[in-house]
């Protein structure tokens, strides 16, 4: 096996912290000078267009402030027309013409400026409403599932066999999260299953969590350092063999494991493997549950609430208790697309699946 | 263990960031590991004509095979005719449009695709994914491939036929993370086994000049920009920028712009245009600078932010552009700007301190040395090339192939 790593080092939390600093002090600035009106409106108007013309396709990197800054700079359209010339007398007969036209052209310019006005305007009363939503949103909103670890995550806990009995029977890659030091990677790969990970709780700066030369331990696998939701949007519909969850779905609120699951059964391939491994809800309860069980949105489903779950969307399921009665294994297979859609159809009637952002 | 790369044009007076990134790739992989590397490729050097200048056939150049083919015709001015509909909407092009496109776009070279089809090559790896031997060898390789996309956030990425192109990879290698969420996002294929790989650089080999010098401005202080002088690049665009700047804030300052000339940007006291230099120069020039400016919005990577940073000099990159952005934010080695204004804090604030200057040229020189000096990315891209010769033997011995079972079926 060989190293395949998620991207550059990067420098200290305190160094970044400083450089946000600076940026956030060079904003500052510009917002001061911008308010002193220093600079011409048609200048500062010309200069943003010459600054966006090649800009990326999506436009990436910019906030709807500073959309609506340039839509604000771009509402007046000027009838009045540059005149200058590079050919000798051609400067004359451009003012000519631009006077004779000046009583069309300018009528015109002023009804589309007049539109443009009214469209800014809309949409700042949209980006308002919406600024208020999102504060209202915000007291209201459901806090990140925390990744639980437990003891049975380990190569030697019971459920590893059975897990990896049933992964070996699936056709294309298998995915683990969460995956922390690749310890679920290690016997896939070494029953000969192509398989890889996701440990969310490196998110992208080795601050928290797992960090990755921990991780890696000398063996290194293939594992991202991303959310489930957010891979699995970027998976091509009906291409995993297999997708191992543990410690990931526990402590989700309903919301999060709907879409968590809608969208894990629409990128399995037909025959691939759901594998769910949960706390029990007793566990959670108790006084041996970890601490982050406090700090997540949603508490763990009951084995067969899975088995009834996954039947609606079309998957055969069966759970499978531990042997101390803390944990439990859910074991699912897409049977065929018929099946699949015909449960998501059931769903769709009580109210629709959550929008896939992706397609 | 015997590695193939395809790519357009390919050898040194190329100077196009992808086919560098190949070569250089290739030549490391010989001198590290004694591999055996070829290379497949056209007789072009021009990426517009697409004229066969070199001669078909191979050779050996720094210990890799090149195996060159004729390109069938240039890139005609049907091209910009069919590129200027299909830009406008890429997504809704037709398959068969988007066909057109990559055979215009050329190199036509299906004698190449031929070789390759036949190759004894235990891993192929295409570079970049926007022209026709990479479309056309990635449905017909037999051994495992490896796509380095080299993407831009650009309509072609988004035409329909580029799809294909990525999913039919069995791996892929991205030059940043924010080319690894762009290609995942257009094209869902995270589950591929991917790697962050970016691109080597090597020891600064200074030719012993001022910078000042070479520039004729003496003692002045000056930024510079390196690369291609052209309007895609962002150089009309930083050059009316700097103009307004020096307009608004007088001073000695001046703007060196360091790489062919394509785009006209007028006439400047204060800007210098040295057209190409060689290897000396450029890094004389990096080396005396206040800063570097990157101005482009469209860089999958940007080798020359990383050359500054060895140079220990801060940078100041276009926040649009995601890769040039985020080499910045992770390194802490660099600021951006969206608009003029911001253009000129920052740039105010680079000149005003010294010490900030300082600290962000030493965090870039750090993050460098960290991830992208060579013999890191050569060690790492070597075992990721194991690895996926690896993965697909094991996925043939599962499928109960002995030999080269038919791929992409």
């Amino acid at each position: 096996m060989s190293v395949l790593g998620d991207g550059p080092e990067v420098a200290p939390p305190d160094a970044r912290r400083q450089l946000e600093q600076v940026m956030a002090e060079i904003e500052e600035e510009v917002r001061r000078r911008r308010l002193s009106g220093d600079l011409p409106l048609h200048v500062e108007k010309e200069l943003d267009e010459l600054f966006v013309r090649h800009a990326p396709v999506s436009g990436a990197g910019r906030g709807i402030d500073d959309v609506l800054a340039m839509v604000d700079r771009s509402t007046f359209v000027d009838p009045v027309v540059p005149i200058a010339s590079q050919k000798s007398g051609g400067a004359l007969v451009k003012r000519a013409v631009r006077q004779l036209t000046l009583w069309y052209v300018g009528f015109v310019s002023h009804q589309v400026s007049q539109f443009a006005s009214a469209t800014s305007r809309a949409l700042h009363v949209i980006a308002e409403e919406l600024d208020d939503l999102s504060d209202r949103l915000d007291a209201q909103r459901v806090v990140s599932p925390r990744i639980i670890q437990w003891q049975t995550h380990r190569e030697d806990a019971w459920w590893v066999d059975l897990a990896t009995e049933a992964l070996g029977q699936t056709s294309g890659r298998v995915l683990h999260a969460a995956a922390g030091d690749g310890w679920l990677l290690g016997r896939l790969h070494a029953a000969d299953i192509d398989a890889y990970g996701l440990e969310p709780r490196v998110l992208g700066d080795g601050e928290a969590g797992v960090a990755p030369k921990e991780r890696t331990q000398g063996v290194a696998f293939d594992i991202r350092d991303e959310s489930v939701v957010d891979h699995l949007r970027a998976v091509a519909p009906g291409t995993l063999g297999g997708l191992v969850l543990s410690g990931v779905v526990d402590g989700m609120s309903p919301g999060q494991r709907q879409q968590l699951v809608e969208l894990s059964v629409d990128r399995l391939t037909e025959g691939g493997q759901l594998l769910v491994h949960s706390l029990s809800p007793t566990i959670w309860d108790s006084e041996l549950a970890p601490p982050e069980a406090d700090l997540c949105p949603g508490r763990p489903l009951r084995p067969r609430s899975w088995e009834q779950l996954l039947g609606e969307l079309g998957l055969s399921a069966r759970a499978l208790d531990g042997p101390r009665g803390e944990d439990y294994l859910v074991i699912a297979t897409v049977r065929d697309s018929g099946q699949r859609w015909q449960g998501r159809s059931m769903r769709d009637l009580r109210g629709g699946p959550i929008r896939d952002r992706s397609r | 263990m015997k590695v193939a790369f395809v790519t357009p044009r390919y050898g040194a007076e190329v100077t196009g960031g992808a086919e560098t990134g190949a070569r250089q790739l290739a030549e490391h992989l010989v001198a590290t590991f004694g591999w055996e590397v070829e290379a497949y490729t056209s007789c072009a050097l021009d990426l517009i004509s697409w004229a066969n200048v070199l001669p078909a056939g191979t050779s050996v150049s720094n210990g890799v095979w090149v195996h060159r083919f004729e390109a069938v015709g240039g890139r005609p001015k049907a091209f910009f005719e069919l590129d200027g509909r299909l830009r406008v909407a890429p997504r809704h092009a037709s398959r068969s449009d988007a066909e057109r496109w990559v055979e215009l776009n050329g190199p036509v070279v299906p004698a190449l695709v031929d070789a390759l089809e036949v190759s004894d090559a235990d891993v192929v790896a295409f570079y970049p994914y926007l022209f026709y031997p990479t479309v056309m060898g990635i449905a017909r390789v037999q051994a495992p491939s490896v796509l380095h996309p080299a993407a831009h956030d650009e309509p072609a990425l988004y035409l329909p036929v580029f799809k294909d192109v990525y999913r039919r990879a069995d791996a892929i290698c991205y030059h940043s993370q924010a080319e690894r969420r762009l290609v995942q996002r257009v094209h869902q294929v995270a589950d591929r086994p991917q790697i962050v790989l970016g691109l080597g650089v090597g020891r600064p080999l200074e030719g012993g000049r001022r910078g000042g010098d070479i520039l004729g401005i003496g003692d002045r202080p000056y930024i510079v920009c390196v690369g291609r002088v052209d309007a895609h690049k962002g150089s009309t665009m930083l050059a009316r920028f700097f103009q307004l700047f020096k307009e608004r804030n007088p001073g000695p300052l001046a703007l060196a712009f360091v790489g062919t000339q394509v785009a006209d940007l007028g006439e400047h006291d204060d800007i210098v245009i040295t057209g190409a230099v060689d290897e000396g120069t450029k890094w004389d020039l990096l080396r005396d600078a206040v800063a570097l400016v990157s101005p482009s919005a469209l860089e999958s990577f940007s080798l020359v932010l990383m050359e500054a940073w060895q140079q220990a000099r801060p940078v100041l990159v276009n926040a649009l552009c995601d890769p040039t952005r985020e080499h910045c934010q992770r390194s802490g080695g660099g600021l951006w700007f969206s608009s003029y204004r911001h253009f000129e804090a920052a740039l105010n604030r680079l000149l005003s301190d010294p010490l900030l200057r300082q600290v962000l040229g030493s965090r870039g020189k750090a993050y460098v040395e960290q991830n992208y000096e060579w013999p890191v990315v050569i060690e790492r891209y070597a075992s990721f090339l194991e690895a996926v010769v690896e993965r697909d033997r094991s996925h043939r011995k599962h499928l109960g192939f002995k030999d080269s079972p038919l791929r992409h079926e």
